[in-house]
């Protein structure tokens, strides 16, 4: 969802004057939507900026993302950093990848994501905690 | 020596992008939820160049990660999917001083990351850097907070032209979008 949300705001805000870059570690997602310009980084999600305790890893990803935005020659620029997060790739494999989840977890995904929805809805309805 | 030896110089097969539109599918049907997501999908792609160079641009910088909520439970680092961290609305703050964002109302990879580095999801500090060394003009005053939520329309005709809005008020000419 949030990769798909800032797809929508990159693209709307360069229809209005405002060039943008993507910085995330959903290629399918944000390429699916169309975006001008996106940094992937292949990494688990929550670290498109670089990896953890890493300030050289944040800079160098940083300033590849400058790069982009000033170089793309066209919409739907990709890069890639070539940044490895392991050199086992297996960490893969594992992001809500059902073939790996027994189902007795799957029962107990499906509680807790129903008990989450719930809070969410909650929030969202109360017209003080949207500010 | 079979095919498959004569070309171990490649990847193994898993060693590409993950593929999230169809783990997700397939997790939520499997969970018992029948109706697909139907994921945004553009055949066109707007293109602005930018009109001055990036030392002499200002930029701002958009997030989805929240502020720390002290009451709302477990944020992290290391914070399981908590949905009462969530907002609704955009939100923005002073691109000058350091602030507290957590990620923990997002579906981030859980089993093989902590959120323990907001530098990791949210570089202002790091674009503060780029600023003073020169190689953007300037950070725009406010950073700006996107609100995930999974109905395009609310994305599309309230968000998106908030986040703009504001953008504008900040006078930026480039905007960098980080995504968790």
């Amino acid at each position: 969802m949030c990769h798909q949300t800032v797809s929508l705001a990159a693209r709307h805000l360069e229809e209005n004057g405002i060039a943008t870059i993507v910085m995330g570690c959903a290629k399918d997602i944000v390429e699916y939507c169309g975006v001008p310009r996106f940094l992937f980084s292949d990494f688990p999600l929550g670290n498109a900026a670089g990896r953890p305790q890493d300030p050289q890893s944040q800079a160098f990803t940083l300033e590849l993302a400058l790069r982009v935005l000033e170089a793309a020659p066209a919409a739907r620029t990709t890069v890639q950093s070539p940044l490895r997060w392991s050199a086992d790739p297996s960490w893969k494999l594992d992001y809500s990848n059902i073939e790996r989840l027994s189902p007795q977890e799957i029962q107990r995904r499906r509680q807790e994501f129903d008990r989450q929805k719930e809070i969410a809805k909650t929030i969202r309805d109360e017209p003080a905690a949207a500010q | 020596m079979s095919e498959q030896d004569e070309y171990r110089g490649f990847a193994p097969e898993h060693d590409a992008p993950i593929p999230y539109m169809k783990r997700i599918r397939d997790y939520y049907l499997a969970l018992g939820y029948g109706e697909p997501y139907r994921w945004a999908h553009y055949a066109e792609v707007p293109f602005q160049p930018l009109e001055r160079p990036l030392a002499e641009c200002r930029v701002a910088l958009i997030t989805t990660a929240a502020p720390y909520q002290p009451g709302k439970g477990d944020q992290g680092p290391g914070a399981p999917y908590n949905a009462a961290a969530k907002f609704y609305a955009v939100y923005s703050g002073d691109s000058a001083v350091d602030h507290d964002l957590r990620i923990s109302h997002i579906a981030i990879d859980r089993a093989h990351t902590t959120a323990e580095d907001s530098n990791t999801w949210f570089p202002l500090p790091q674009l503060r850097r780029c600023a003073a060394a020169g190689r953007i003009g300037e950070v725009a005053a406010r950073f700006h907070g996107a609100p995930t939520n999974r109905s395009h329309r609310t994305t599309l005709e309230t968000d998106c032209p908030e986040l703009l809005a504001r953008c504008r008020a900040d006078a930026a000419e480039a905007a960098i979008l980080v995504a968790n």
